[in-house]
């Protein structure tokens, strides 16, 4: 399946494109575009303005695609919290991680182009999700 | 934080013109929490600026969303002031309202100058949580920005013990 966003990806979009890839449709291709117009016919738009996987109720889109998706893994709705805080930082949640991440991506998305943000974060998000299942199971963080 | 392209010229800045009803009063309020957090610059009822980035477009993007969703009317505007004097008198309101912000700090900071080390480290956290919030939005940073940053980093400076001081 086709998927499009806007160009000059930050937190929410990159969660969002790892999300798609490995939990959703492993075969997603991404297009990266610059006014909302430009959304081709056959792709899924997220995380803009105006479409049903954007912002919504005070979620960001990584939580509005969850709830869409009716992902119930408490690992990725802990990873939520994490780029919720990143991307919003209203202090809905405690997620001491989001200032750090959002400073990453931020400066990714300096020297980087969208498909290489998206090809660095994605092990980064494998990695936290791997972290955070551990967590979650032993109840306490791994070491 | 570089907002002009020239000297002399205005930069660029995002305005969000916009109208919510009055009640329900709660998405109004939500509303209004939001933009202050954001230390928006107010032109005029119902129109404010920030200068304009991809983090500021963003975040009043989703906001023009969230009040259609309310039932308001709302639209995004990219715009040059047409004076540098315009421009500077709205960064101006800007730093001023950061700066009464840190000068609280400052003024938090110094009143537990005295008191015991456990209680100076704890406010320390708590203000440089403050200030933490209060550097996300300020766009024209004041010089009272420094100072409250030193009057917290003292707070968590041990106080040396005048037992322990050398005669």
């Amino acid at each position: 399946m086709k998927w499009a966003t806007r160009a000059n990806i930050h937190i929410d979009r990159a969660a969002c494109a790892w999300l798609i890839r490995r939990h959703i449709d492993a075969d997603a291709e991404f297009v990266f575009i610059a006014d909302p117009a430009e959304v081709p016919a056959d792709a899924t738009p997220f995380d803009m303005r105006g479409v049903e996987l954007g912002h919504h109720q005070g979620d960001c889109s990584f939580e509005t695609i969850l709830r869409h998706y009716q992902l119930d893994d408490p690992v990725l709705w802990r990873i939520a919290q994490i780029i919720h805080e990143a991307d919003l930082d209203d202090e809905r949640y405690d997620a001491p991680e989001a200032p750090g991440l959002d400073v990453v991506l931020r400066g990714l998305s300096m020297i980087c182009t969208d498909e290489k943000t998206l090809a660095i974060t994605g092990p980064i998000f494998d990695g936290l999700y791997e972290f955070h299942r551990h967590a979650t199971l032993l109840g306490r963080e791994p070491a | 934080m570089v907002r002009t392209s020239r000297p002399g010229v205005p930069g660029e800045w995002v305005l969000l013109s916009y109208r919510i009803p009055r009640e329900p009063s709660t998405p109004r309020i939500t509303i209004w929490r939001k933009l202050k957090r954001l230390g928006v610059a107010q032109i005029s009822d119902g129109l404010i600026a920030l200068p304009a980035d991809a983090r500021t477009r963003e975040h009043l993007d989703w906001i023009a969303d969230e009040i259609l969703d309310a039932g308001g009317s709302a639209s995004i505007w990219i715009a040059h002031p047409g004076t540098t004097a315009t421009e500077r008198d709205l960064a101006t309101a800007m730093a001023t309202a950061r700066a009464a912000e840190y000068t609280k700090v400052t003024a938090e900071a110094t009143a537990a100058a005295g008191r015991d080390e456990t209680a100076r480290l704890s406010l320390a956290r708590r203000l440089r949580a403050e200030l933490r919030r209060i550097h996300r939005r300020d766009y024209f940073p004041p010089a009272e920005r420094d100072q409250a940053t030193a009057a917290v980093d003292a707070l968590a400076q041990p106080i040396p013990d005048p037992e322990e001081q050398p005669s």
